[in-house]
């Protein structure tokens, strides 16, 4: 069963924020990067916004914005994906418990540290009472929410679903992952951020908001037809062509294949090697330059994708190879963090 | 009492980080809660720690927190006939 | 013609036992895990908790866990009770078995990134912990141990965690995406959210009182506790023991504050409802509710008026078993399936300890006594979380499959 991309709200690196298609890309020398952010208060009251952290306020703001795009005032579920949460708050929270050993603690960072705090005011927002829940599964997140979302579609539980991807990076997880070794230590452009040799990528954070439907309009972005998350595979081109099949294609249908590369050399290989083996006559692109790579930059990826199919056009600087065509028929999404979880995504155009 | 009075409406502005309010916007006998500054229970126990960390003294009781915190009057009068450091 | 989804495994760890059958003694004798802090290094070990009686030490050895390998006691208390689960139901993990792994958790790592959490920022000596501090890292270390799990996922919406990973196993096996569900959650006691409910003023100083009028909070708890979920095909091809079907569920959002359920309960009474419509029961069919019941004055009232608006004048025997384990949180959906299904399976209403008032605004009073010999065909199992996230499980006895 296919679901409809009805509105998106993108909060980024990039201008993305109540744009329609694609803004001028902003590129960066430094390997981390925060959000350009919207003024918050047309969307939020400063009594609501006082308490929260950034990764709340720029859901809210995505949500609204993906309920404006849709036109669709009420979803039936809210599902989000988030790898680390409300992270700003759980470090808040952490240090004042250890630098004050566990004495004068302030209960609204411990509120509004849970994972849960994204998704629920959303809905206390919204006055939402559908089916809601959060995903914290790692770099797959999003695409956990999207799961579910269309498991409650295909149940026919559900006639539209806001799914979003939501994470914020501040400067103290930042130097934690660098410790492992998740960075590149410098960056001369983002533009080429897949053009060093060498491991690590470039730090971002976002929040994309996405409104699901079962049906579509003249508002419809793209049709998600299918979605498999997979764990831990012995083959990606094998997993590759099997999902095709299940879903009555093959590689030669295929016009788009837009990969999760994030410029880290070692993390890429596996995307350059199904590239190059199954869709070397077709059109491929990347999106991690330009959003930045966190737990849920997927997120950033479906709105790329969606808004390649939407306004029938492949950015030159997202182009991988010289294949691009003018329209996109069926589009492939491919995703894996630390080549222990896998996603892939088919959307078309509708 | 005048010096607690503007003391408090700077922390309470602060620790509940009511962005866009100054100490002279809050009347000394409005209610805090509710309609007035429109305060909720977690403001009520951000306020408990306030009192324990910055004056020494220990609610136990959360529930005795509305009465007590009714207005910046009511919450500097308590605070000045119960503070201990 | 939606699949069937079957219960053919159990796994629990708690502060009332490490195994099933020690779980099921305590319900039986009234024995309380709610005590003095053993195992949590903190400054206010004066908080009733229940924990689960290992040490870290002790579990890994139990695991055949060497110190090397990076560990922490989620996903240690994790790996016993889906350990236990998988051997309940004889199965082992094979990509063959188009098998999933599905837990609720919220901690994740914080227990030992609380420790290290200065070494995480100042030097490199606790880098694989810090590998190892979010939610699905620790969801991977239990599904590792393993091995075999062709889906692997994490949910996180507080004390409703491993509820809502039940359900989404069920819907997995419905829609026929996977065979097998290995599904619950797990959570161990750390500084951090036992702090953080301390700022709240909702832990009480004693054993809790769920439902009672005097009730003055909760006890934290640990656990983990995971059921095994098959398709009909699944069950049938390996010839399986079924112990129970999940027939129904339900997910609703309150939306109505962060920490507070509304007064009258709307968003569980949605999920309640929504439970019972997917199982095609009335509310007169359920013969056991076991509740959230936390022993906060907020939820249980809240919960007690949601009950009264779903079931009206036939509501069922009605108890928490959370003065036994303690408020166990992202775990609680699992481990009070598995005490659900025990009920069920023994036939008997756990007691709701500590009771003696009722609530004034209640129409009813929990089961305060144990009481055996009662026939349970359906029982609802409510888990209730912090942002509104209300889940509400149905199990029902099996007549045959055919």
């Amino acid at each position: 069963m296919s679901v409809y991309i009805q509105g998106i709200g993108n909060i980024s690196i990039q201008n993305t924020f109540n744009q329609t298609g694609f803004p001028e890309p902003v590129w960066y020398n430094e390997p981390y990067v925060r959000c350009i952010d919207p003024d918050f208060k047309p969307f939020i009251s400063p009594n609501e916004s006082r308490r929260m952290s950034k990764v709340i306020k720029r859901a809210i703001a995505s949500a609204k914005a993906s309920i404006a795009d849709s036109g669709i005032e009420m979803p039936d579920a809210i599902i989000s994906g988030t790898g680390l949460g409300c992270i700003a708050d759980t470090e808040k929270f952490l240090s004042a418990m250890i630098d004050n050993d566990e004495k004068f603690l302030q209960p609204t960072f411990f509120i509004q540290s849970t994972h849960n705090t994204i998704s629920s005011q959303i809905a206390i927002n919204l006055k939402c009472h559908g089916h809601n829940n959060t995903f914290v599964h790692g770099g797959i997140s999003f695409e956990c929410a999207l799961t579910e979302a269309l498991l409650l579609f295909a149940d026919n539980k559900v006639n539209t679903a806001l799914v979003g991807g939501y994470d914020e990076m501040t400067p103290s997880y930042f130097k934690l992952l660098d410790r492992i070794g998740l960075w590149k230590k410098e960056i001369a452009s983002s533009a080429e951020l897949n053009q060093s040799n060498s491991i690590g990528t470039l730090a971002g954070e976002g929040s994309v908001s996405v409104m699901l439907s079962d049906k579509k309009n003249e508002k419809t972005y793209a049709a998600i037809d299918a979605l498999e998350v997979l764990y831990k595979l012995e083959n990606f081109e094998t997993a590759i062509n099997d999902f095709l099949i299940r879903n009555g294609k093959t590689t030669t249908d295929i016009d788009l294949v837009v990969l999760g590369m994030n410029g880290d050399v070692k993390g890429d290989e596996i995307y350059k090697t199904a590239a190059a083996n199954l869709f070397e006559n077709k059109a491929q692109a990347w999106y991690k330059h330009l959003s930045g790579e966190y737990f849920t930059s997927s997120g950033f990826g479906l709105w790329f994708a969606a808004n390649c199919i939407k306004y029938r056009m492949l950015p030159t600087y997202t182009a991988l190879n010289s294949k691009s065509a003018g329209a996109f028929q069926n589009v492939l999404l491919l995703n894996h963090y630390q080549n222990k979880n896998y996603s892939l995504i088919l959307l078309s155009a509708c | 009492m005048e010096a607690l009075i503007s003391e408090l409406k700077e922390e309470i502005i602060k620790v509940l980080n009511l962005e866009g309010v100054k100490p002279e916007d809050i009347d000394n006998d409005a209610p805090l809660f509710g309609d007035g500054l429109g305060l909720d229970s977690i403001d009520a126990l951000e306020l408990i720690v306030l009192l324990e960390k910055n004056y020494g003294i220990k609610l136990e009781d959360p529930g005795k927190g509305r009465e007590i915190f009714g207005s910046i009057n009511t919450f500097a009068k308590y605070i000045s006939e119960n503070q201990k450091k | 013609m939606p699949k069937q989804v079957l219960v053919t495994g159990l796994g629990i760890v708690s502060g009332i036992g490490i195994s099933v059958q020690e779980t099921l003694a305590s319900l039986l004798t009234g024995k309380s895990g709610v005590g003095v802090l053993k195992y949590l290094q903190t400054n206010h070990k004066d908080i009733p908790c229940s924990e689960v009686q290992l040490s870290d030490v002790q579990m890994r050895t139990m695991l055949s866990i060497p110190d090397s390998v990076p560990m922490n006691r989620t996903s240690l208390l994790g790996i016993l009770a889906a350990k236990s689960a998988l051997a309940n139901a004889n199965i082992t993990p094979n990509k063959a078995l188009r098998i999933g792994f599905i837990s609720g958790t919220t901690v994740g790592g914080m227990e030992k990134s609380e420790q290290y959490y200065k070494d995480f920022l100042e030097n490199d000596t606790r880098n694989e912990y810090i590998k190892i501090h979010d939610c699905g890292a620790c969801t991977e270390i239990i599904a590792d141990y393993f091995g075999g799990f062709s889906y692997v996922s994490t949910i996180s919406t507080a004390c409703s965690s491993a509820a809502n990973a039940i359900t989404l196993g069920s819907n997995l096996i419905k829609q026929g995406i996977l065979d097998c569900v290995v599904a619950g959650g797990t959570e161990c006691l750390t500084k951090f959210h036992l702090n953080g409910f301390k700022t709240l003023m909702i832990l009480d100083k004693v054993q809790c009182r769920p439902f009672d009028a005097t009730r003055a909070g909760l006890n934290l708890g640990e656990g983990a506790a995971y059921i095994v979920l098959e398709s009909e095909e699944s069950v049938k091809s390996r010839n399986a023991k079924v112990l129970c079907k999940v027939s129904g569920y339900g997910n609703a959002c309150d939306a109505y504050h962060q920490t507070a359920s509304s007064p009258d309960g709307k968003g569980a009474a949605l999920a309640m409802q929504a439970a019972l419509d997917m199982s095609g029961l009335i509310p007169s069919d359920i013969d056991y509710i076991n509740a959230h019941g936390t022993g906060t004055t907020n939820n249980d009232e809240s919960e007690g008026v949601a009950i009264m608006n779903v079931f009206g004048n036939t509501i069922p025997p009605v108890s928490s078993t959370k003065a036994f384990t303690g408020h166990t949180t992202s775990a609680s959906g699992g481990v009070e399936a598995v005490i659900s299904i025990l009920a069920m399976q023994e036939g008997f209403l756990p007691p709701n300890l500590n009771f003696k008032n009722q609530i004034e605004k209640l129409s009813f009073a929990p089961v305060s006594k144990l009481r055996r010999n009662v026939k349970i065909d359906h029982v609802m199992s409510n888990s209730f979380g912090f942002g509104g996230n209300n889940s509400a499980i149905i199990f029902s006895k099996l007549q045959e499959i055919k």
